[in-house]
């Protein structure tokens, strides 16, 4: 007995070390889209029922509208426009001379946002990071540097700025409707993500940074509670802050 | 009648021959071919729900209920379903800055994912942050290019691993994408990055020639393609000689179909990716058989596309 088991346990070893190759001969692809007209399965929904009444509680609250539907593209766009306008506000309450705003274009979240209420989970989605409000001190050579990084990447949304983009490099750069003295220090803002080097931003390292405590997200939600207040609706223009020429 | 001794033998010599790889004669005599059914996701970004009915591009699309019900129906007609995720499984809704990634990692577990890899999101909660959330994680995390010492996650990832299907034997493995730059630096912490070319090599390498592995898959978060100096997923392709799939992800690719590459010594790579946001599932289907030689090695391979709603 104990010698026929030693023998089963050699010939299966000996199987098992040489594994039978197998060779692939065919292969078919498919794809599936995932829609709300097919089954669901409902131990998942049980799973998520909890969680979910926790996200709707905190996130279906209304916080303000838009009257105009909210989409992401570059060089510029409606949504880019609102994060980047209502970062600069943000900043500017603390520190009355930043100038202009910039918010990388990989930190619009989603890519639209439809006319009606907007909610604060929208928000969220619009910018889950927990991302804060920054204030750099930069020489307006740097100033130009950051323009061409953003022309490079073909058009982030700011406000405060304005320019073209030519060949991959930014011309014609007006703050606040001026050209950009190289040797003045301006005051600018965006996310500490950008700050500390985030999207290939290295050339930030060595400057005078204020961080503060504002989640970007929050100052999001702040913008439209205050045009809330005064009965209007969101509604950011398309002014060719960033254009394209030939 | 069997008596208790004689019963506990024989139950050890069939465990023995399971625990070896299932019965041995099952390959000797497979003159059958198995069909390797392959699933996969990436980018879901924290997409539990669907996309609300708002008018936006993708309303009613997604969720992961919708999707579990859809994976429970292929795993019912197939018999060896494989079913990998190619990271980014964090950040993007607002359960995760309520929950930390608890429900994602819940509902992956409940839907059987055999295999994932770390996307740079899978850092927004730091590294322990991710550590944390593996308590509730029943599949293994693949990533080899990341050097985890003195971190949350040391000993809490594999490089890659070896799941046998039928009598088929895959390996694989994951790769993760440059850190610095893209993750805060205080997020990844001590964690290491390693490039992932060469690495990439000597597991392939490893897993066809010394593990006999006769699928190679590689779950990268590499990303697709750049139009700069980046190492992408098409570059791995180009570059590695063992690896069969590259089941990608960090673009947010719609690939509609896989793309071939040849590789180094002209055999054919696939590469796919589906989107983001839990909007896709992809599938590929593979046969396998004891031929010597393979009719896909001399011609360029035709691939099926179905697309289904």
């Amino acid at each position: 007995m104990k010698s026929l088991f030693a023998k089963l346990l050699l010939i299966a070893l000996f199987f098992a070390s040489c594994h039978h190759p197998l060779v692939l001969q065919q292969k078919t692809h498919q794809l599936y889209t995932i829609n709300n007209t097919g089954k669901l399965d409902s131990n998942l929904v049980k799973m998520l029922a909890p969680y979910k009444v926790g996200v709707d509680t905190q996130m279906n609250v209304v916080i303000g509208h838009t009257d105009i539907p909210l989409t992401k593209a570059q060089p510029e766009s409606t949504l880019g426009n609102f994060m980047a306008d209502a970062q600069l506000i943000a900043a500017q309450k603390l520190d009355r001379k930043v100038v202009a705003s910039f918010v990388n274009y990989g930190g619009i979240r989603i890519n639209y946002i439809a006319p009606g209420v907007l909610t604060r989970g929208k928000m969220f989605e619009l910018m889950p990071f927990d991302n804060t409000v920054t204030i750099l001190e930069v020489s307006g050579e740097l100033l130009k540097r950051l323009c061409n990084h953003i022309a490079k990447g073909k058009g982030w949304p700011v406000a405060g700025i304005t320019f073209k983009i030519k060949d991959k490099e930014a011309q014609d750069i007006l703050l606040n409707g001026r050209p950009i003295n190289d040797n003045v220090i301006y005051k600018i803002t965006l996310s500490d993500y950008l700050a500390r080097g985030g999207d290939n931003c290295d050339f930030f390292e060595l400057l005078k940074k204020r961080y503060t405590s504002i989640f970007l997200r929050d100052a999001l939600i702040e913008y439209v509670q205050q045009l809330e207040l005064q009965h209007l609706p969101l509604h950011p223009n398309l002014e060719k802050r960033i254009e394209y020429v030939e | 009648m069997l008596n208790r001794r004689t019963f506990i033998k024989r139950t050890a010599t069939g465990s023995a021959l399971f625990a070896l790889g299932g019965f041995p004669f099952e390959s000797f005599a497979s003159s059958k071919p198995i069909k390797l059914t392959l699933l996969h996701t990436n980018d879901v970004h924290s997409r539990l729900e669907p996309f609300a009915m708002d008018g936006s591009k993708y309303e009613g699309q997604g969720g992961v209920a919708a999707r579990a019900a859809l994976i429970a129906q292929i795993r019912s007609e197939e018999e060896h379903v494989l079913l990998l995720d190619a990271g980014d499984i964090f950040q993007g809704t607002p359960y995760f800055n309520l929950y930390k990634g608890e429900p994602e990692m819940k509902a992956m577990s409940m839907m059987r994912y055999d295999a994932v890899t770390m996307g740079n999101h899978d850092f927004d909660a730091g590294v322990d942050g991710f550590a944390n959330q593996l308590i509730h994680a029943n599949f293994p995390v693949l990533v080899a290019n990341y050097e985890f010492s003195g971190t949350a996650l040391e000993g809490k990832t594999k490089p890659y691993t070896i799941i046998k299907k039928g009598g088929l034997k895959i390996g694989l493995f994951g790769l993760g994408i440059q850190l610095k730059g893209l993750v805060p630096d205080e997020s990844y912490g001590k964690t290491i990055y390693i490039e992932p070319i060469q690495i990439a090599r000597s597991i392939s390498e490893k897993l066809k020639k010394q593990e006999h592995c006769d699928f190679v898959i590689c779950l990268s978060h590499l990303g697709y393609e750049y139009n700069y100096n980046k190492v992408s997923d098409l570059i791995l392709a180009k570059e590695t000689e063992h690896i069969d799939l590259i089941i990608g992800g960090h673009t947010h690719t719609f690939l509609d179909e896989p793309k071939v590459i040849r590789n180094k010594k002209g055999k054919e790579v696939l590469i796919n990716q589906v989107g983001w946001a839990g909007l896709r599932l992809g599938r590929l289907d593979f046969i396998f058989d004891d031929k010597k030689s393979s009719n896909l090695l001399q011609t360029q391979s035709v691939i099926i596309s179905k697309q289904t709603n």
